[in-house]
């Protein structure tokens, strides 16, 4: 693990037109580590993570990802910031049905301007590496959870992002995805992928993380590193 | 049925934009249709009834009194309802206070009889000698009043009395059997009605009847109570097809857009659907409350576009119709009654089969149903399109119009009819403008220069021309230093006779060409120029309206002589009451008369002002006229009806994509969230879902664009046909390549304007709340 910054957030607050989401929260997370955001529901968690990802604006305080301040960028450059800076994983895949599942995996780099044959094999090479290779061509709607998430994290991996965020990743899945998801996750971080997580899995935190945050109405209550299980 | 209404209540609201776009959508067809169909009606009825009123003439015949005699015209007409014979006169007024033209006057006792009972609407009637009663339409303004003096050469002062309306024109004026003698009576009027007269075979079957066992030649001309209403509606013909035309592609449209809209608001309400079936609401019930959801704004916009089309049709109809002598012009109960009976019943017909399909969805499928229906095709559409070079947001939304084909499809069609009506109305108003600027040329390349008071015409005293023309040169000097003039490309001598074409109260303007006529004169359409006494030319609506064609003779009467002309060829002009001959003809019915006029024609880029000015140095009294206008009211209004229609009809189809756009980007609110997230600029977002649209632009510009040109090729010859004219190489060869190129992109402006602000609202959408509302 090395010591660079990946995200500062300082001094976070949202508020909402009823209430306050978040409220003086402060994370830096380094390159290489695995963050686990957890916390009841309606604590903050994904806000927390729509806000690091340029999803959303806080309403004070600063996130900056790889040194970028993401307050002075307008919609166009937040997009450009998603596009090449990060990669999501969602609790509900959001893959598009009517594209194949090498498609939605290509789809990232095709907007970055890569051509659609360049796009394919990178895309064909992450099917190699998370075992899904025999799955391209299938629509998501005859794909399993398991394998849904799998094409939803090779799309997130296929413009190499240094910052990989998880929302729930195995939320929606039966035991047995859940785990193969699991394992893919820890294998990408020992390789150096960091990778922040929003859960409520508390083994999926145990398993992956090598430190859990844990927010609270809004607040970080409690920060703690972690021995991995596996 | 509280449930339902509450249901369907809710839903109009919560769908406010689906239903403001219902009610738009129904409000400007409405107003569309009732415009149309109110012109129909106006057209028809105002003569009819009129024309019943009166019992009108079916035939107004003039016959030769120094060949036949009132007992043996009487005699003749049998057991045939007719009235007369009544004294005939002519009564010619250019050296009166007024012009009037050449009168024809009848003696008659009394307005009423069986036949042609005139209403006399202001005044009395005559009955002393030195009356006349005028014949004006009702409400109809002139520039005399009660009491006016009319005076004519030779003839005694008459004093208006009275002013009354014939329907059949059977005269100009009318003054007692008395006074008619005194104005040298040259023929005998009959008029007459037959049992059956409603096509031109029946009134010439009826002719033939009360002219037998007259002496050859006794009658002098006829008129038909068929070319009086084609005369009185010829003007306004010429809208009824043009207005048909575009009341159908209205009500096509507002079916489309319908049939879109709400068959959109099953597919998004699916969830909706099955909740309310799990709440216990029966199948009807179901398919009643989308269709009162529809209801609601379709009511709203029918009696809004009926109010708009009473409102905003009424002046077209009016200034059409005006001739009519119709002031307070209100469309008959059943135009309104169809406007607001029959749009609603269409839109719910357009409405049953989505209901019909909601009605019969299982409440489980409904309440799981997925948001877009994935076909094969669109599937495979989608795997092709992923391959090409396209930047991939125009890729997908290339791909889009698949995922909903009968969306598309019907999308498609309102885009087509857009792309359509744009076209026809612009071919529509080109061949306008053509048609205009050949008969009623502008003419800018060109100066009319007056010499002086054409022969029984009044004194010409205009502000802007100062004292009236009176040339100093004799005639064949004034041509001649018009040719001499540096710029003169050609040169033409006009002079002109009233005339009185026997039979009815036509009368004809002759005009006398001489010099340079191949260019200045009017176009031949068939047939040749007048190339010597006794013949003419004529514009085809002077043949319409007298059922005359190219080799026929007609009669006609200047001051005290009658003659022959033998109709040699069609040119193209306007004016019904004009017709043309050579200067030859003019040395035989009045010789010695002088071009009152000459049209001079100046070459390229010769100065306007100094040529006048050369031409005032060469003979000081004559004077040139300031420039045309070359607008006329019909072409006027033509046009105007034709850009209001286009606007109207083109954002109605525009407001179908905006629908369909608002549609797919509801239903795709979690695609859109997730390619945002992935990185996709707001303005890649704009991209894809204005490419999903252009795409189905440039599909309807490439079939909007033959169809109208091929509805434009049958419209005008109708338009024409309506307004007596001939459908000419100038009226129909409007449409061009680069006009049809721009045409064609008119499909891809619809969509795309149509699809922009939508497509940008949902550019802007929070990916964190679409996201998170799984």
């Amino acid at each position: 693990m090395n010591n660079d910054v990946v995200v500062a957030i300082s001094d976070l607050r949202k508020e909402y037109a009823d209430s306050v989401a978040l409220n003086g929260v402060s994370l830096t997370v380094r390159a290489g580590e695995a963050v686990a955001v957890m916390g009841p529901s309606g604590s903050g968690k994904s806000t927390l993570l729509n806000m690091i990802a340029g999803l959303d604006r806080p309403t004070s305080g600063s996130v900056v990802v790889h040194g970028t301040d993401l307050g002075s960028l307008d919609e166009t450059g937040l997009a450009l910031f998603r596009r090449r800076g990060i990669g999501m994983i969602f609790q509900f895949f959001n893959l598009l049905d009517d594209l194949s599942a090498l498609d939605n995996v290509a789809l990232a780099a095709q907007l970055t301007g890569t051509p659609a044959s360049q796009a394919r094999k990178r895309a064909l090479e992450l099917f190699g590496e998370l075992g899904i290779s025999n799955r391209r061509n299938v629509y998501p709607a005859r794909l399993s959870g398991g394998e849904r998430q799998r094409v939803a994290v090779a799309r997130a991996l296929m413009n190499r992002p240094a910052l990989l965020l998880a929302d729930e990743p195995t939320g929606a899945l039966d035991s047995r995805s859940g785990e193969q998801v699991m394992d893919l996750l820890l294998d990408l971080n020992q390789i150096g992928q960091t990778l922040l997580l929003v859960t409520h899995d508390e083994r999926l935190a145990t398993r992956c993380a090598s430190r859990v945050v844990e927010v609270v109405d809004g607040r970080i209550a409690r920060e703690q590193s972690l021995e991995r299980t596996s | 049925m509280s449930a339902v209404w509450s249901a369907a209540w809710a839903a109009v609201r919560r769908r406010m934009l689906q239903t403001i776009v219902i009610g738009v959508v129904v409000c400007a067809s409405t107003a569309t249709i009732v415009m149309a169909l109110g012109l129909l009606e106006s057209a028809a009825a105002p003569f009819d009834r009129a024309f019943a009123t009166q019992r009108g003439a079916h035939l107004a015949a003039a016959f030769d009194p120094s060949k036949t005699s009132e007992d043996q015209l009487r005699h003749a007409a049998g057991q045939t309802e007719s009235a007369g014979p009544f004294a005939q006169s002519t009564l010619d007024t250019s050296t009166g206070e007024i012009f009037m033209g050449t009168l024809t006057v009848a003696g008659r006792a009394d307005p009423g009889g069986p036949v042609d009972r005139l209403t006399v609407w202001e005044g009395r009637w005559a009955t002393a000698p030195g009356e006349i009663v005028l014949n004006r339409a009702p409400g109809g303004e002139g520039r005399t009043n009660l009491g006016f003096q009319l005076t004519a050469a030779g003839r005694p002062t008459l004093t208006v009395v009275g002013f009354a309306h014939s329907v059949t024109g059977s005269a100009d004026a009318w003054v007692t059997p008395e006074q008619v003698k005194a104005l040298q009576p040259t023929a005998l009027q009959m008029l007459y009605r037959f049992p059956n007269a409603g096509t031109a075979a029946e009134v010439a079957e009826g002719q033939k009847a009360v002219t037998a066992g007259l002496p050859e030649g006794a009658l002098l001309g006829t008129l038909s109570h068929l070319t009086v209403k084609d005369k009185a509606t010829s003007e306004l013909g010429v809208f009824i097809p043009f207005l048909l035309i575009f009341g159908v592609l209205g009500l096509v449209v507002a079916v489309l857009i319908v049939a879109n809209v709400v068959s959109g608001a099953v597919v998004a309400g699916f969830r909706h659907i099955g909740m309310l079936k799990a709440l216990g609401f029966t199948p009807g019930q179901v398919m009643a409350v989308y269709l009162v959801m529809v209801s609601i704004p379709a009511v709203a916009g029918c009696v809004l576009g009926t109010l708009a089309g009473n409102v905003f049709a009424k002046p077209v109809v009016q200034d059409a119709v005006e001739g009519f002598g119709v002031t307070e012009l209100s469309f008959a109960p059943w135009v309104n009654a169809v406007a607001l009976l029959g749009m609603p019943a269409l839109v719910i017909s357009a409405a049953l089969v989505p209901a019909i399909r909601a009605r019969r969805l299982p409440a489980a499928q409904a309440i799981s149903a997925g948001t877009t229906a994935r076909t094969g095709r669109a599937l495979r559409v989608q795997r092709w399109l992923s391959g090409t070079p396209l930047p991939r947001s125009v890729s997908l939304g290339l791909g889009v119009p698949f995922a909903r084909a009968g969306r598309s499809a019907l999308t498609l069609a309102s885009v087509v009819l857009g792309v359509m009506t744009v076209t026809l109305a612009t071919g529509v108003t080109m061949s306008v403008t053509a048609y205009n600027e050949a008969v009623r040329p502008s003419y800018d390349d060109r100066v009319e220069v007056l010499a002086g008071r054409p022969e029984g015409m009044p004194v010409l005293r205009t502000p802007e021309m100062g004292e009236p023309p009176a040339a100093s040169l004799s005639d064949a000097d004034d041509e001649k230093m018009l040719r001499s003039l540096p710029g003169t490309a050609a040169v033409m001598a006009v002079s002109q006779l009233e005339t009185e074409v026997a039979g009815g109260t036509q009368n004809a303007t002759i005009f006398f060409y001489r010099g340079d006529t191949s260019s200045l004169g009017p176009r031949v359409l068939t047939g040749h120029w007048p190339d010597g006494p006794g013949q003419v030319a004529a514009p085809s609506r002077f043949l319409n309206q007298r059922g005359l064609a190219v080799g026929d003779t007609i009669t006609v009467q200047a001051k005290e002589n009658r003659t022959q002309l033998k109709i040699v060829g069609v040119v193209l002009t306007n004016n019904e009451d004009q017709i043309f001959a050579d200067w030859t003809a003019l040395n035989v019915l009045a010789p010695g008369t002088r071009a009152h006029s000459y049209q001079v024609k100046f070459a390229p880029g010769t100065d306007r002002a100094a040529f006048t000015a050369a031409i005032g140095q060469g003979d000081p009294g004559l004077r040139v006229l300031p420039p045309r206008d070359g607008s006329s009211s019909t072409a006027v209004i033509l046009i105007s009806a034709s850009v209001l229609l286009t606007l109207v009809l083109g954002a109605v189809a525009a407001l179908g994509v905006f629908n369909t756009v608002v549609l797919n980007a509801r239903e795709r609110r979690r695609d859109f969230g997730m390619l945002k997230s992935i990185g996709m600029t707001p303005r890649q977002v704009t991209v894809m879902l204005s490419t999903s649209m252009g795409a189905l632009g440039v599909v309807g510009g490439l079939v909007g664009v033959p169809v109208g040109v091929a509805v434009h090729q049958l419209l005008v010859p109708a338009m024409a046909h309506a307004g007596q004219a001939d459908a000419v190489d100038i009226l129909m060869d409007v449409y061009h390549a680069p006009a049809l190129v721009l045409l064609a992109l008119a499909g891809v402006v619809i969509a795309v304007l149509g699809a922009l602000v939508p497509a940008r609202g949902a550019a802007h959408l929070s990916i964190a709340t679409v996201l998170h509302n799984e």
